[in-house]
């Protein structure tokens, strides 16, 4: 009668020995690297009740992005904008388009739009829009090119080492103040000594300790 | 006077080295305190554990969708996640407190006092913190009710109009309003018209704990029904009779601030007064008096008489026939100080004693030239007052028949009046009853109808504070349960019609289209008619502008505030002398029985707050219950022990409570605290505690005599904190008298030797820039009111875990107040000492986290990260001062959703398995300094307050930038009072104290301390400390 077991198989366990480590390192690594909110956030895209595009809006349009998210210059949140904001010009613009049926029942029936938010952060990170913007923190830098989104697309990990990042030497995303909202900006070719500059003169110091961001 | 460390005591088992107690000294954690709640097998605790860890894994991959929902018309002026302060006012009996209260996006979520307002001077009570939670209590009536069935306010208003004809032919002869007392304008005004359609109509103001005795007994003295209006700080030397005007008197708020500057000593020559208390039961404002005489209720008249007879004054008061059972030279003391001090005292009197003492103090006040200095009397305008003689006779008149339409706005004499007036059998034998009221309450649930009432932050009112300011309640938000103020109702009760719909310029424009039939007025037009009429008579004001100035400010600053009422000429007492004196039983077991204003439920109202009922009572530490208050040596002459179950008979009423034994209590005294024991309080209310209520007569409402005490034979465990969190040993609290401090300015910091080593653990940090964050809590300052206590609570959203958890140790009050006694148990002297996080330089706890869940700041906060905290518990047990606090459960979990509106929605909800402390209001900071930022300028000294700061009534907490040496703790830091607590340990705490002083009298100073049993060492040091000084 033939060996059930070949020879070979004898060494079985010593290849699981030798191999589990590598296997459970693998499978670290990959929960740690592809696990990372920027696999897993970045790009995520849910459907709005209203097809707003805002490649048209701010792309095509070149409307400001305060023009509708009016808080981040002076409040911790940036508003998504009441119904009465898409009306001041949907009353004359587009009256009929089968697109703005929502917000046109928003407006009628008084009920407020449920938009989907995208950049979610968890609830015990403070993130203050005022700020940054105030300091010259791009919109782009977090937002990424929102003017070439159909539809808005986390485009950032907005984790908490990429928050670091920047709070630890925010001079590649400085920009003068009047430039924040500009989608399409490029440094001069003085920016580091300006930005270096700046920072000197109006003590911007991101703080890098805990309390500064969780309270 | 400096103590040693092991004469302070925190509860009388600790002191006698009681093994009960040493699980709470010794062990960090309570045995057992890791043990889930009762009721959970290990079997199904394996199956949750099971069905957890599967779903974990699947919850994880589920991203939180969450919606963003935007005006569709957005208010003007209102920015997203920038809170808004609205000023208000809170009305409480005749007086009001001006608050201003925070609102997040429209929901009300903390309340703060109103810096311009003379009731609050920026400071609040812990009744005013916590009446945000009362705001959105889920168990608030919610419908209107008739005969218990769900009806409509519509319904309601169209039975009053079928009723109103045959009470408009008679008249008003069959109509009868029980209110609570209250001094408002506009309801004023509306009473008034009520009273002129329904001119033979009684309205009668009745509660259950208030002010009525002093009304009575100062409408006798001086002609007028009036309140005393203290000034402590003018004062050298202030007595309290049977008076706890520090935390339950009317104008508390006030008072202690008033009090406390009367006491600050900047520097060691400075002055402060003195402050005397005679009591029976161990009242807070007794805890703070430098002299305090336990004495039992039926002797404090006596001891008024004697002392007016000492003075050479006339009290009207009749001695006592019997041998004197107080101390002589106590008396003879406080005499030669109240001589020495003519026109500089202040002598008042409680609310429970009777209307001839009241007029006695007047007397005294009158004679020492006190009156319109120290004491003034309040011009009690626009108020229905107290008239349990007409309540009763109201309550007669029902049960003849006499009585078809009754209306009970916010009264509840179901739960709350005397037993021997049966107001239940009277509300029965009434055609139609009327309750308006925040619960279906046991009155509530009675009436013919009931309607759900507004809550203050929700209605349109106003109210006038006792010294005369007269505020706007402004309302906050929406009424949340169809509630309906009592002004609403009565302007429909009084026929108040809403105004035409012409309306002038500037008035609200969103008046629906004119009814056909004149609809009742709204809160908001009554309120506004009543301040046509007073801002037409203001002429600065008389602008329409004036409206608008009242409402922002929240009260109308001007000249009608307080004045004086005229006196009459040459009072004396004239009232009777209290029937109750002399009227002590003579057998051995029959004790006084004291009827107590709770200084948490006060009469029931706040009885479903469970911020209140979890608020650790300032001298016997006791939560969630109402126990039976007895002194050590009575306590020992009747074989009772703490927690043992007594009956307490009083006639053939009784009620069974556990004994709760508290030092300095008067001997032959059981005390009692009211407003609780509901049956129709809603699920925190209910079951809790025992209603004393049924023992109470209209006669002697606050002194039961003679009542029987008798054990019951079992016990009940009460959820107590007295000896959590101890600091076993060890120089925490710093005292001395004002002639030592004087003599040794340095005597704090010299308490203990500091080693000249260096700490173990290399520093981070080097805190020379920036700002620097420190606080100070002035010993000296602090009342103990517990202000701070629930303003954290109400702050930093910190759970409440109810009565179980607290006996298991588990309460998670960021800050904590110790309360020490020391000395002799009968009359001791107690320190309170509040314990937030001491935010250590160099700290204990953070040394020893696994996971750097709580690491330090470079403004020198001592940070705790919950997201990363693995709830280890290490740094709890590393922490000396025992100030932080583990989430044992996810106590949150369960909050019901409307609750969930008051939290703060910038600080985190904390979940089951974290620790959590004191953050110095990061939050705060953070806001403060961003907000700086954005005007791109540096913080100016107060602009960034703590919580506890701000409530805090005696403005005993500083804090700011300890590196600005311009700043208010940077010069309080300096003082010399100024400690450390442990600094021994090298901890570096970025809190420090200043140390207590008392101001003991020359002659009693020595008995005092011989008196005192203290341990001969220390006691013998402390008194040649004082020898030196002399």
């Amino acid at each position: 009668m033939a060996q059930i077991f070949p020879k070979w198989t004898l060494r079985i366990p010593l290849y699981a020995v030798l191999g589990a480590p590598l296997v459970a390192a693998a499978a670290a690594g990959g929960v740690w690297y592809w696990g990372s909110p920027e696999f897993t956030d970045v790009g995520y895209r849910p459907k709005q009740p209203v097809p707003y595009s805002h490649e048209l809006h701010v792309g095509t349009l070149k409307l400001d992005c305060l023009y509708c998210h009016a808080s981040v210059e002076s409040s911790a949140v940036a508003n998504v904008p009441p119904t009465q904001t898409c009306m001041s010009c949907h009353h004359v613009v587009r009256r009929d388009s089968p697109l703005l049926r929502a917000v046109r029942e928003s407006w009628e029936r008084g009920t407020p739009l449920r938009w989907v938010r995208v950049h979610n952060l968890p609830d015990y990170a403070y993130f203050q829009h005022a700020a940054h913007v105030r300091a010259g923190i791009g919109c782009v830098s977090c937002h990424g090119r929102i003017d070439q989104m159909v539809e808005v697309t986390q485009a950032e990990p907005l984790s908490m080492g990429w928050c670091l990042d920047c709070h630890r030497d925010p001079s590649g995303h400085l920009r003068p103040t009047e430039a924040v909202t500009e989608m399409e900006w490029f440094p001069p070719r003085d920016h580091d000594e300006w930005a270096a500059r700046t920072i000197d003169e109006r003590g911007i110091a991101p703080p890098e300790d805990c309390s500064g961001c969780h309270r | 006077m400096s103590r040693a460390a092991q004469e302070y005591w925190r509860s009388r088992e600790q002191r006698d080295g009681d093994p009960s107690v040493r699980p709470f000294v010794e062990r960090e954690f309570q045995e057992g305190a890791s043990e889930l709640p009762e009721g959970v097998s290990r079997r199904s605790l394996i199956q949750l554990v099971g069905a957890s860890l599967s779903l974990a894994g699947l919850a994880a991959c589920r991203r939180p969708v969450e919606h963003i929902v935007p005006f569709v018309r957005a208010p003007e002026d209102m920015l997203p996640g920038i809170p808004r302060l609205f000023a208000t006012t809170m009305p409480s009996g005749l007086d009001a407190v001006g608050l201003l209260v925070t609102s997040h996006e429209g929901r009300p979520t903390k309340i703060e006092g109103n810096e311009v307002h003379p009731a609050s001077l920026g400071a609040t009570s812990a009744w005013a913190q916590a009446s945000i939670l009362d705001l959105y209590d889920p168990d608030r009536s919610q419908q209107v009710l008739h005969q218990g069935q769900r009806a409509s306010w519509q319904a309601f208003v169209d039975a009053w109009r079928a009723l109103e004809p045959e009470h408009l032919a008679d008249g008003g002869a069959r109509l009868a309003v029980i209110t609570r007392p209250f001094a408002s304008p506009t309801l004023a005004r509306l009473i008034a018209a009520l009273r002129a359609r329904f001119p033979q109509a009684r309205v009668v103001g009745y509660e259950p704990v208030g002010d009525e005795l002093i009304l009575r007994g100062l409408e006798a003295a001086t002609g007028a029904p009036t309140l005393p209006l203290l000034h402590p700080e003018r004062a050298r030397v202030v007595v309290a009779i049977d008076s706890d005007f520090l935390l339950t008197g009317t104008g508390s708020v006030a008072h202690a601030r008033r009090f406390a500057d009367g006491r600050r000593v900047a520097s060691s020559d400075g002055t402060m007064s003195r402050l005397w208390s005679i009591e029976a039961v161990h009242s807070l404002t007794g805890a703070n008096a430098d002299h305090r005489l336990p004495l039992r209720s039926d002797q404090i008249a006596p001891f008024v008489a004697a002392l007016g007879s000492r003075l050479g004054i006339g009290t009207g008061l009749a001695l006592d026939a019997g041998p004197a059972t107080f101390d002589s030279a106590w008396l003879e003391a406080l005499a030669a100080d109240l001589e020495a001090h003519r026109g500089a005292s202040l002598l008042t009197a409680g609310r429970r004693q009777a209307p001839a003492v009241h007029a006695a103090i007047h007397a005294l006040n009158q004679g020492l030239g006190n009156l319109g200095v120290t004491v003034e009397y309040a011009r009690l305008a626009d108020a229905v007052l107290p008239d349990t003689t007409a309540f009763a006779a109201t309550l007669e008149s029902m049960r003849a028949g006499e009585i078809s339409t009754l209306l009970l706005l916010g009264a509840n004499p179901l739960y709350d009046a005397p037993a021997e007036l049966d107001a239940a059998g009277a509300l029965a034998a009434v055609e139609t009853s009327i309750h308006l009221g925040l619960h279906t309450d046991e009155t509530g649930a009675a009436t013919t109808w009931h309607l759900p009432e507004a809550h203050f932050l929700e209605a349109w009112g106003d109210a006038r504070a006792i010294d005369g300011t007269v505020g706007v309640v402004q309302p906050l938000i929406a009424p949340l349960y169809e509630g309906r103020s009592a002004i609403e109702l009565l302007a429909v009760i009084a026929g108040e019609a809403a105004p035409p719909p012409t309306l002038p310029e500037g008035e609200t424009a969103d008046a629906a289209a004119p009814p056909p039939t004149p609809e009742p007025a709204s809160g908001y037009d009554a309120v506004r008619a009543t301040w046509r009429q007073i801002l037409g008579t203001t002429q600065s004001l008389a602008l329409d502008g004036g409206w608008e100035r009242v409402v922002h400010d929240g009260l109308l600053s001007s000249a009608t505030s307080w004045a004086g009422i005229p006196l009459a000429a040459g009072t004396g007492a004239t009232a009777a002398p209290p029937a109750s004196a002399g009227a002590r039983s003579a057998s051995d077991v029959a004790l006084d029985l004291v009827l107590v204003d709770s200084p948490r439920v006060f009469d029931g109202r706040y009885a479903n707050n469970a911020w209140l009922q979890e608020l650790p009572d300032a001298i016997t530490k006791v939560t969630w219950d109402n126990p039976a208050m007895l002194a050590p040596a009575t306590a020992a002459e009747l074989g009772l022990r703490n927690e043992d179950l007594v009956r307490i008979a009083a006639g053939d009423r009784q009620i069974e409570v556990p004994v709760w034994i508290v030092p300095g209590m008067a001997p032959g005294t059981v005390a009692v605290e009211l407003g609780y024991g509901r049956a129709f309080g809603g699920r925190v209310a209910d079951g809790v505690g025992a209603n004393v209520y049924p023992l109470r007569s209209a006669d002697a409402p606050y002194l039961v005599a003679g009542v029987r005490v008798e054990r019951s034979g079992s016990r009940r465990e009460i959820a107590q904190t007295q000896d959590h969190g101890s600091m076993e040993g060890r120089p925490i609290v710093r005292e001395a008298t004002l002639e030592a401090y004087r003599a040794h300015p340095e005597f704090a910091r010299k308490a203990v030797e500091v080693p000249h080593t260096r700490a173990l653990w290399k520093e981070e940090w080097s805190y020379e820039q920036g700002y620097q964050w420190g606080m100070t809590i002035d010993l000296n300052a602090c009342t103990g009111c517990n202000a701070c206590v629930i303003a954290c609570q109400a702050e930093n959203n910190v759970p409440v875990v109810g009565r179980d958890e607290v006996r298991r140790g588990r309460e998670m009050h960021w800050l904590r107040i110790d309360r020490y006694f020391a000395g002799d148990e009968a009359a001791p002297q107690t320190v309170f000492h509040p314990v937030p996080c001491m935010q250590c330089e160099n700290a204990p706890c953070e040394q020893v986290c696994p996971v750097t869940a709580t690491v330090h700041d470079a403004e020198g906060l001592n940070v705790m990260v919950y997201n990363r905290c693995i709830g280890t518990r290490y740094c709890l047990n590393n922490c000396p001062y025992k100030v932080r606090r583990f989430n044992y459960f996810n106590f949150t979990k369960h909050t019901p959703q409307v609750l969930r509106l008051q939290n703060n929605p910038d600080v985190t909800v904390r979940s089951r398995g974290v620790m959590e402390k004191c953050t110095y209001c990061t939050q705060r900071i953070n806001e403060r300094k961003i907000a700086a930022k954005l005007e791109e300028r540096t913080l100016r000294d107060g602009e960034v307050r703590t919580a506890c700061q701000q409530a805090c009534p005696s403005q005993a907490i500083q804090f700011g930038n300890i590196l600005d040496g311009a700043s208010a703790v940077a010069q309080a830091k300096a003082e010399p009072r100024n400690y450390t607590l442990l600094d021994e340990l090298l901890t570096k705490p970025r809190t420090s104290y200043l140390a207590k002083l008392r101001n003991p009298h020359q002659e009693l100073a020595e008995t005092h301390q011989v008196e005192g049993h203290a341990p001969a060492g220390s006691g013998q040091a402390t008194r040649d400390h004082g020898d030196d000084s002399a």
